[in-house]
């Protein structure tokens, strides 16, 4: 990480970069020399007073760029010297996490960062600089792995500066356009965000992107329903490609599979609001979150196609049998719509109305207790 | 933003055209979300900014029902915010005075999107949020003593704060315009600003001369010139 030392004069003949263990800290005093100088030097290259070799273009840029990364023309020479070949797109994803450690929520620096992810996924185009370090493995791999980096850099940034909206933005970028919104990918990052927003109540970015992940899901059920559906019809219709066939329906069984939790993931979510509202008093992003959380719940192709299956299958038969399969024990705990749902956060509710102290508390409950009752109607 | 920058200044200039913005309104009406507010692009949360820029678009564009106005207006009246008496940027976040213009300025859009609409509630004296605190807010909170505005009492003015507490301010003091023009001044008469237009956020009379002055040129061609 990066940082300013304050130290307002220079006391001793030496130099004002320090760096100890991976921290790199310039002392404060020279910056107003430093700053000027590099910046100037950068313009006269750009209006063609001066010239600039590409390493001296490289440290001056990223000099610059480690005390303004908002500095856009900075990273844009940059982007020149990505595209002539001469600079490794990773070293600017490096650069830049540097740059986010002091400047969490500096614009350019996610736009630029974005830039050099769209050149790295377009591969024809690269030079074979790029090959080199972990970016040798199968494009898949090498996809994961980026866009792993990148959940990191988010977390990161997310967590230096509160609701950060230019942060959490770049990580709904990263998933829809590098992670292609696999429910595989979806999950992990549901299961890997739960334990910072319960460290980080307020932080409204945080929970939209849990929002932003479990309406991914319920629209990849959707989606994976009518795959299945049209698998369904192409067997039916061709039944000599068997062979094809049979992995896309293990594939179809896979993801109807995985869908078949979406309804416990809303739970799970519910859960979670609940438990911290109860823990921490007060947080309007915690009651904005559990609304719509069972709204999702509520109207979710998932739960509504769960009361369809019910209905098909006969709930009443299979109860009758003497085994509970995994499969009814699943279908038996999925209706967020039917009476138990509202009951539970009525119930709820009344016991935080009846025994919170925080008037903001109180304020919240009252409101998603009208809410209720005009949304659900009961 | 981008979008109601480029409606903005094609409304005025006269070289707005249906070609320059097709598919504008719908993309806009996709970065609504579950909130009821509008993100910078879809599936972003929803942001005061970006709302004004999105709705404002819209209004220019004249496709402001693409929206879920209804859930646009429970969204930003759940910013104003009940202590402080100015708004905040987004839900569970701090109030900022700037936001006196980004959100508060919505209520005059909405409330003239609404009134096209023939909704029969709506106040002829009022925009449906607090006036008197909101100005209570800017005239207590965000004054500089040196001049200038600010986001905050601790913070330091400058010219942007400055300027959006104002824009704020006026939107604030004047309701509606023409014969339906009311006024709610906080505190002495000398704190009276001038009307800002909701839309372009500069003088009514100053939008009207911008619009004569440039219906009077010719427009340019979009084909480049050889």
């Amino acid at each position: 990480e990066i940082g300013l030392i304050p130290c307002p004069e220079a006391r001793y003949n030496r130099s004002p970069i320090v760096l100890v263990e991976n921290k790199l800290g310039v002392e404060s005093w020279c910056v107003k020399f430093l700053l000027p100088y590099v910046h100037n030097k950068l313009l006269l290259y750009r209006q063609r007073k001066q010239w600039l070799n590409k390493d001296e273009l490289i440290d001056i840029t990223c000099t610059l760029l480690l005390l303004n990364p908002d500095f856009t023309t900075a990273w844009n020479v940059r982007k020149e010297l990505i595209l002539s070949g001469t600079l490794n797109p990773l070293k600017d994803l490096h650069l830049g996490k540097l740059a986010l450690t002091k400047f969490p929520k500096s614009p350019e620096t996610w736009i630029h960062r974005r830039w050099v992810l769209q050149q790295l996924i377009q591969e024809n185009s690269l030079p074979s600089l790029v090959t080199k370090g972990n970016l040798g493995a199968a494009p898949v791999e090498r996809i994961h792995r980026l866009v792993q980096e990148e959940m990191n850099v988010c977390s990161e940034a997310a967590g230096r500066y509160p609701s950060n909206y230019n942060a959490w933005s770049h990580r709904i970028w990263v998933l829809q356009h590098l992670g292609k919104l696999t429910v595989k990918v979806l999950l992990d990052e549901l299961s890997s965000t739960k334990y910072w927003v319960s460290m980080h109540v307020s932080d409204h970015s945080g929970f939209h992107y849990r929002q932003f992940l479990l309406k991914s899901l319920i629209g990849r059920t959707v989606t994976d329903k009518s795959v299945l559906v049209q698998n369904q019809m192409v067997n039916e219709q061709n039944p000599s490609l068997q062979k094809e066939e049979e992995s896309a329906g293990a594939e179809a069984a896979c993801a109807e599979e995985q869908s078949m939790d979406l309804p416990r993931h809303l739970e799970e979510e519910l859960e979670l609001c609940t438990e911290l509202i109860d823990t921490y008093p007060g947080h309007e992003t915690l009651w904005c979150h559990s609304d719509e959380t069972l709204n999702n719940s509520h109207h979710s192709p998932a739960t509504s196609h769960m009361a369809q299956a019910m209905d098909v299958d006969g709930l009443n038969e299979s109860s009758s049998k003497q085994g509970y399969t995994q499969e009814t024990k699943r279908l038996k705990r999925a209706p967020m719509q039917d009476s138990l749902g509202p009951e539970m956060e009525y119930r709820f509710i009344d016991k935080v109305l009846s025994t919170c102290r925080d008037a903001d508390q109180a304020r919240f409950a009252t409101a998603y207790r009208k809410w209720l009752v005009t949304f659900l109607g009961q | 933003r981008s979008a109601y920058c480029a409606a903005s200044v094609a409304s005025l200039t006269n070289i707005l055209t249906p070609a320059l913005f097709a598919g504008t309104a719908e993309w806009i009406a996709r970065c609504q979300n579950w909130e009821g507010g509008i993100g910078g692009v879809p599936g972003m949360e929803a942001h005061g900014g970006y709302t004004f820029c999105g709705m404002a678009a819209l209004v220019i564009l004249k496709r402001e029902h693409l929206l879920n106005l209804r859930s646009l207006l429970h969204w930003v009246t759940g910013r104003q915010m009940g202590f402080e008496g100015g708004f905040q940027g987004r839900c569970n976040k701090l109030v900022d005075g700037c936001y006196s213009f980004w959100q508060a300025g919505l209520l005059p859009l909405l409330h003239r999107a609404l009134h096209a609409r023939g909704d029969a509630a709506l106040s002829m004296a009022r925009w449906m949020f607090d006036q008197s605190a909101l100005q209570e807010y800017i005239l207590l909170c965000c004054q500089c003593p040196a001049g200038g505005l600010l986001d905050k009492p601790g913070k330091s003015r400058d010219f942007y704060h400055t300027c959006y507490c104002l824009s704020g301010l006026a939107i604030a003091q004047h309701f509606g315009s023409g014969d339906l023009h009311h006024e709610v001044i906080l505190g002495v008469p000398e704190n009276r600003l001038h009307a800002t237009h909701p839309v372009y956020n500069i003088t009514p009379e100053k939008v009207v001369r911008a619009v004569m002055h440039f219906l009077q040129q010719p427009v340019p061609s979009p084909e480049p010139v050889a």
